[in-house]
Parts: structure tokens; sequence; C-alpha cells
């Protein structure tokens, strides 16, 4: 699999383009623009869950929790005090970060599956508290008219020209797909950088031996608050996103299959590998929406997808249990400062 | 009230209970949590509806032939799903358990649709809606006092399975030391799958009895009984058997009274808050054992 | 000189086994003390103690890298790594999938400070810290020898150049004691050599090294004193040359009769 990565070399910058250019195409489709839009939530949700398992090797499995914390923190700011989009980011952002720290800090002493059942619990707690605090949520009946996204730019404007006001409210697929863009983009360069960092690297000593990390001077109760923190902070960035986008939420979005989901694009990526998660979301994603359409042509019910979708997983631990791709943290291999030891390191050889 | 309570609580707990069994004694002997154990319990229900309509068969032998159906699916699930990651990777096992309770959740869908089900009143025998015992304002009729002798009485059987038999005491040992057990000539695939055979035999008679008690089933119900049943096991101590048993009557009551006196839409949040908290203050359970690390 | 380590009274009590039993000891500045006994008699339990990873049911543990007695007897593994106590294990615990490189990298992670937000947004002094652990991370690589292995897997390293891998990364904590945990187990004499080699290169790094050994002819050459334990007791304490000729330290290895051997 790593010759295929170095294959697309150039390639990959074409594709961008490509991707990027998608929606000015006279071919671009609204569904697959969704689904597109879509993928990128998942992206973002992805990277985020792989800091956990993938990182520190935690198994986090009450994920969906923090998405639905997010995007239920923005939703009912937008509802209640019209707040611009760029506001409610890094509010939905913090306070999923500090359910991380509530949450964690009880929990995270505890050894391997005690902490997984802890976040499963409280992820059936959330969507329980969405439920039933109906005088708050709405309960079931959900939150509708949600505002979209809108720029406001007109401070900007005005200093051109006093009768110019750039505003502009998000309609359609298209401005949510370069917004979605945007955000998978910078999640990803903040993984990456984190990834190539004593934060890093402190992460995936807990993984690898904990005792051995606790002895080469790592706090692991304070480094797995990190963890944690950072990761439930991001799933509230794909939840507010989630909801300006849809305008929609209600409980049974949040349910226990969207943690599993993301759990399986993060395992299917390969834990730990951050380019792996892009895949896994893209991949399942799409198996989803094929799935949608193709079985209602083989004679079943659109809801057999979910039956599929089980038999699918199973099939791929059955022969693919490390994933998809191996696990190296690449960004380690090739910064600059490791370039350049790489060569100090040959003109040894030869010198 | 709180009588009646009480009473419908402990229905509740013994059933919970015969659940709760079923995942510790697997998490004990291969440290997996069996989702797909919930699943087990539902069929149980829908096969026994399935042999009373579509058979025709008298209630006994639709109880005896769906336990026995739900036994040896439990071994299946073992041997085709869980067997072959013995040695991969625990989050690989983990997704296919949880891989294979969607399937099964899904499956049973298919075949007799999402609505909810109504059990087969017709099948039941007549003394069943007769009151067996009556103190104060509490009535336990025949139906309950059956599910508390029948549930009692597995109980009893699993221990003296568990502590009497050869194959009992085999899987005590695979649960202390799975690599010591087998060089002691243990076969350890057979206990493992003996396991499996018991815990889902018990889960199926669960779910029958739930079926039977509340007159309703849906393909859904394992996901909720089974997130319960696992809360329990935790709350007795993960791995277990007295402890989930133990576990299981004490969440059955005090979800009811919870549910009776504190809040009804939360009653599931019960469950849940409890193996949260047992997790946090005594991650042992209250009847097991703390597990530390060799440097 | 003041002692950098003093064992006073230390027990420790597993359940029903006591794994140690009020042993003390001192443990004189720059030099090599070597912890010996049979298997089971508690030494790795001792340095668990030292270290942090166990705290003693009993008796107190004083730690002075410094002018200053420190009680240190509980204190967690990551503090006492902080506070200058280094520690190999009996059974190598290294990182393998990652790099020889990362391993002794996060050795450093005590010594340095960038967070999360220098991580994200590579301020300068970010940067420059980055370029400080690796340039500390190769000097202690080159210092072990394994200096050419640095962007290799550690997983892919031979068994002996492992063991020098767990003691560049126990170095990069900058240590001011080091308790060395069987660190022959396994070597074969050339390997031992180098390991000797390198054990004096430690000291003249003005690093005190505590030794847990099997290997006895490595014990009676590079140690300048011993303490003997069997079944968490102390049984003897001493030179090489005295502990060597001991009746009980004979009887403790070889069984009762054997001291006339």
């Amino acid at each position: 699999m790593r010759g295929v990565t170095a294959l697309l070399g150039p390639l990959k910058y074409l594709l961008l383009a490509a991707a990027l250019a998608y929606p000015l195409t006279p071919v671009s489709d609204v569904y697959v623009l969704h689904v597109l839009v879509l993928v990128m939530v998942y992206m973002v949700l992805a990277m985020g869950l792989n800091i956990m398992p993938g990182f520190c090797g935690l198994l986090d499995l009450g994920y969906v929790g923090f998405y639905g914390i997010g995007a239920y923190t923005a939703g009912l700011l937008t509802l209640t005090y019209d707040l611009s989009f760029w506001v409610i980011v890094p509010l939905a952002v913090v306070n999923g970060a500090l359910w991380g720290v509530i949450l964690g800090a009880p929990t995270l002493r505890l050894v391997g599956d005690y902490f997984a059942i802890v976040t499963f619990g409280f992820s059936e707690l959330v969507v329980l508290f969405l439920t039933n605090e109906i005088w708050l949520t709405r309960g079931p009946l959900g939150l509708p008219g949600i505002a979209p996204v809108s720029l406001d730019l007109s401070w900007l404007s005005t200093l051109f020209n006093p009768e110019w006001d750039w505003k502009y409210v998000f309609s359609g697929e298209t401005p949510y797909y370069y917004l979605g863009f945007l955000m998978v983009a910078v999640i990803y360069a903040v993984m990456r950088r984190v990834e190539d960092s004593r934060l890093g690297r402190a992460w995936l000593a807990i993984r690898e031996d904990p005792m051995a990390a606790a002895s080469a001077g790592v706090n692991l109760f304070e480094y797995k608050i990190i963890a944690f923190a950072v990761s439930s902070g991001i799933g509230a960035l794909a939840g507010a996103f989630f909801a300006r986008w849809t305008l929609f939420l209600s409980p049974d979005m949040f349910k226990f299959w969207e943690s599993f989901l993301v759990l399986c694009m993060v395992v299917l990526g390969g834990l730990g590998n951050i380019r792996g998660s892009l895949i896994g979301a893209a991949v399942l994603i799409s198996l989803g929406e094929v799935l949608r359409v193709v079985l209602p042509g083989l004679g079943l019910p659109a809801e057999t997808r979910f039956l599929v979708y089980g038999l699918i997983m199973v099939l791929i631990m059955r022969f693919r249990p490390g994933g998809f791709f191996t696990a190296v943290a690449e960004s380690t291999m090739s910064g600059p400062l490791i370039m350049d030891l790489r060569r100090r390191l040959a003109a040894r050889k030869t010198g | 009230m709180l009588e009646q309570q009480l009473v419908n609580g402990l229905t509740l707990g013994l059933i919970y209970a015969l659940i709760a069994v079923g995942y510790t004694m697997v998490y004990g002997v291969i440290e997996l949590i069996n989702f797909a154990h919930g699943e087990v319990y539902m069929f149980g229900a829908f096969l026994c509806m399935t042999f009373l309509t579509v058979f025709g068969a008298p209630l006994i032998v639709a109880v005896l032939l769906a336990m026995a159906c739900c036994a040896i699916m439990g071994v299946l699930l073992d041997v085709v799903a869980y067997r072959p990651l013995r040695n991969a990777p625990r989050l690989a096992a983990l997704i296919t358990a949880i891989g294979m309770s969607i399937f099964l959740q899904n499956l049973a869908m298919i075949i007799w649709g999402s609505r909810p089900l109504p059990f087969v009143k017709e099948a039941l025998p007549a003394f069943f809606k007769v009151t067996a015992l009556s103190f104060g304002e509490v009535n336990i009729s025949w139906m309950q006092m059956t599910i508390y002798i029948v549930a009692v009485s597995l109980m009893i059987l699993l221990n003296l399975v568990i502590t009497k038999t050869r194959t009992g005491t085999a899987m005590r040992a695979l649960a202390q030391n799975r690599v010591c057990a087998s060089l002691m000539g243990i076969s350890v695939n057979r206990v493992i799958a003996f396991t499996f055979a018991l815990g889902s035999g018990l889960g199926a008679m669960a779910g029958i009895m739930v079926s039977m008690f509340y007159n309703t089933m849906y393909p859904t119900m394992g996901y909720n009984a089974g997130v319960k049943a696992f809360a329990a096991a935790v709350l007795g101590g993960i791995g277990s058997v007295p402890g989930a048993m133990f576990g299981g009557v004490v969440l059955g009551i005090a979800e009811t009274l919870g549910a009776g006196y504190v809040s009804s839409p939360y009653r599931d949040g019960v469950a849940y808050a409890i193996m949260i908290l047992v997790i946090i203050l005594r991650p042992s359970g209250l009847l097991g054992r703390a597990v530390t690390e060799k440097a | 000189m003041e002692p950098i380590l003093r064992v006073d009274g230390v027990s420790k009590k597993f359940g029903g086994l006591m794994a140690l039993s009020d042993v003390s000891f001192e443990v004189a500045r720059g030099r090599i003390l070597g912890l010996i006994g049979p298997n089971g008699a508690g030494k790795t339990t001792m340095f668990n103690c030292v270290a942090g990873l166990y705290k003693p049911t009993e008796g107190a543990i004083v730690f002075r890298p410094g002018d200053r007695d420190q009680d240190v007897q509980g204190v967690k593994p990551e503090k006492m790594t902080a506070l200058g106590v280094a520690r190999t294990f009996q059974n190598i615990r290294l990182f393998s999938s990652l790099t020889v490189l990362d391993n002794v990298r996060i050795g450093r992670h005590c010594r340095t400070s960038s967070n999360f937000f220098g991580a994200v947004l590579r301020t300068r002094s970010q940067r420059a810290e980055e370029r400080r652990i690796i340039d500390d991370a190769m000097e202690w690589l080159d210092f072990v020898g394994l200096g050419s292995f640095a962007l290799q897997s550690a997983a892919s390293l031979s068994y002996g150049d492992q063991r020098r891998l767990e003691i560049a990364r126990a170095l990069a904590t900058d240590p001011k004691l080091l308790l060395l945990d069987e660190p022959a187990a396994g070597m074969n004499p050339k390997e031992t050599e180098s390991l000797v080699d390198l054990i004096y290169a430690i000291l003249e790094k003005d690093v005190t090294v505590v030794l847990i050994e099997h290997d006895m002819k490595l014990v009676m050459r590079i140690c300048e004193h011993l303490v003997v334990l069997d079944h968490g007791v102390k049984i003897a304490e001493g030179a090489p040359a005295a502990i060597r000729e001991n009746p009980d330290v004979i009887e403790a290895y070889l069984g009762k009769g054997a001291a006339h051997a």
C-alpha cells in the first residue's frame, strides 16, 4: 500500500486541483456534492477519533456523544442568540473539549476496556438527555430552522465603497463544499503537526508501552486528558459544521451506530494513520451510498444496508484486522529536520 | 406500591441476571465483550414465537427448541466470527462483535419486520393469569412465579455446572490463565464453545420470558436489554458469575424503583449511570477481583 | 560525600506476599553498586520502589541528587525521572513500532516543554526546541554506538542493540542515578565487553549506576559495592571479594552444603 501512495506523488496535486474545481464544473451534481460534504464531516470525525485508539491506544466507544454536544451547542446557540457561525465554532469546540475533560478526569486512569465502557455509557446518556430535556432541545421533535452559515464582510467592503455590502448567506451545497474542504485541511494540518512534535511522541509512547512512557518522563494522566480534550473538541467541531449544514437536528442522528461507523473508518485506515482516516471515511460513506442505491435494485429495502455494513466489517476484520494501511507515523519520517538528519547520516557512511 | 415495585423489579432483575451471566462468562474466558449476545436473547423470543405459530408446537417444546437453537447460534458466532480473531488485535474482535450484532439485528428485521410483535397468548397455560401469591396490595401471578422458579433454577444449575463439572472447572481455569489451561490438556476451543452455548441458552430463555411477560418483542430489544445486562455484569464484577446474577437483580430493582419514584424517561439512564459510577469508584465491581500488572 | 540514594527500612507487601522486608542500604555517589541475589529475591521490586512504580508499604527512600535530601517513596515514575532517576527494564520495554531516534527523543520529554499550541503553531521556540531534541538524541545514540541506526525501526535492532537503545533512552532523561535491570542478559561475551565500556563511560558522565545482574563475572569485575537480597531480605553487603566468600550468599545461590564447595 505504501507503494501506491508513493506512486500518487505529483498525481495527488492534480487530484486536489480537480477536487477543488469540481463544484464549478458543468458535470457537478448536487447529490454527489452532498455526499462529498458528508464525507468531509466524517473525515474530521475520523481524524479526531484516531487520536484516542490510534495515537494513545485508548478505545473510545462514545465518540458520537461529543459530535452531538457540538451539534446541539451550535444549533441551540444559533436558534436562541442568532450568533454567527464563526463565533459558534470556537464555543462548540470548547464545550466539547470541556466535556472531554469532565468525563476523562475520573476515568482516564482506568485500564483498557473500562474506559471504553464508560465512554459508551456517556454517549448513551447524552442521547437520553437530548431526547428527554424537551424544554431545551424539543426532544424527538428535533431542532428545525437552524440558520445556514453566513459570511458577513460588510465591515471590509465599506472600506472600499460605503455602498458595498459583502454579505453572503450559504445556500446549496457548493459553499459548504469549500468550507468543508477548509475544515478538513485545517484539521489535517493540525494533526500532522501534532504527530511530529513532543506531544505526538508522548502520545505514541503511551500507546506503545505506558509503563515505559512513564519511566521516560511522560505524565500519563496529563497527556491522556489532553488527547481526550483535543479529540472531543474536534468531534464537536464536526458537529457544529453539521448543524449549520443540515439545518436540522434530532437526537436519533447521534446514536451508537455513528460511533461504530467512525471507529470502523479509523481502523480501516490504520490506527494512527492520519491519511488513512481520510480514506476510511471516504470508503465507508461511499459504500453506504452505493448500498442505498444498489439494494433496492436487488429487491431489498434500503435499510438492509446496515446488515451489509455489519457483514462487510466482519469480513474486513477477518482478513485485514490491522486495516489497509500500515500505521507509520509518516510525518515523523518526512519533516525537514528529519530529512536533514537523513542527509547527515548518509554523509557519515560515505565520508 | 413499593412492594409491587420490588416484585416487578425482581422479575426484571432475574431476567437481566440470566442475560448478564452470558456476558460475564464469555468475557471471563476470552476477554471479549460479546456485543451480539443481546441479539441471541432477541432471537430466543422470536424463535420461540415462530415455533409456536408456524409449527404449532406446544409451549415447552417451543421453549426448549428455541434455547437449543440459540445455543447453537452462540457457538456458531464463536466459531465463525470470533475464533479466527483469537490472536488478532483486540479492537478487531470488538468490531467484529459489533458488526455481528448489527447484522443479526437487521436480519431479524428482514425476517420478522421491524414492528413489535405480541407473544402468542393462546399458547400460555390458563393458570398463568391466576394469582399465585397475594400480600397487601401486591399480586404475584403464576406467570411471574414461574419466571422466578425457572430463572432461579437455571442459575442454580449454572452454578453447579461451573463448580462441579469438569467442563465448568475448565472454564474457570481458562478464565484465570489460558496458556496454562491449554498446557494442562484442556481443549481451549471446545471449552470456549461450551461457554458460548451455555450463555446463549440462558439468554434465549431470558428473551422468551420477557416476551411472555411484557407480551411484546421487537428486533432492537436485544440492544437495550444487552446494554443493561452488561451494566449488571460490570456492577457485579465482570468475569464473576455470582456477580452477574447479583448485579442483574440489583439493577432490575434499581431501574424499576428509579422509574417509579425518580424519573420515568430516564429509566434506561439508571443502568448507564450505575455502570459509569461502578467503574469509576470500584472497577472490580461488587464481587470481582482487582488485577495489577507486573512490571 | 553524602550518598546519592538511601533506602531505609523499606518493606513491600503484595497481598500475602512480603516481597521486600526491612531492606536498608546506601548508594555512594559516582560509584557502581550491584544489587544481586537469586531469582525472586526482590531486586526488581526494589528498583520499582525507587523508580516510583511501587509505593513501599513501609520505610523511606531518600534521594539526594544535589545538596538536599528528598523523600521520594511513593513519588510517581514520571516525577522520579524528572528528579533524576532513570531505569531500564528486565524485559526490554522499547517503543517497538517507533524509530530508534523517536525512542530516544521521548527520553528528552521531561527536559523539554513545548505543548499543543507550540506544536500546532510551530512557534520559533518550539522549532528550536525540536532541533535541540534531535541533536541531544543523536548525541546519546552516538554515545551508545547506535547513531547510524537512528531512522530504523526499533524492532529491527538486534537484541544487544535493543538493550543499548533502552539505555540511551534512559540517559536522554539526564539522570543522576541510573538503574540498570539485567543489562547483560542474553548477551555474548563480546557484547558484554562493550557493555562494560559503556557503563564506565556513563560513570564518567557523573551518573551513579546501580546494577541488577546475574552474570557474576561482570558483577565481580565492575561493581565496587554489592548488596545481596534473598527472599526479600538483605543477607549481605560489602566489597565483591568479601561477598564471594560469604557463606550466607553462597548458600542462597547454591543451597545448603554448598558453602564449602
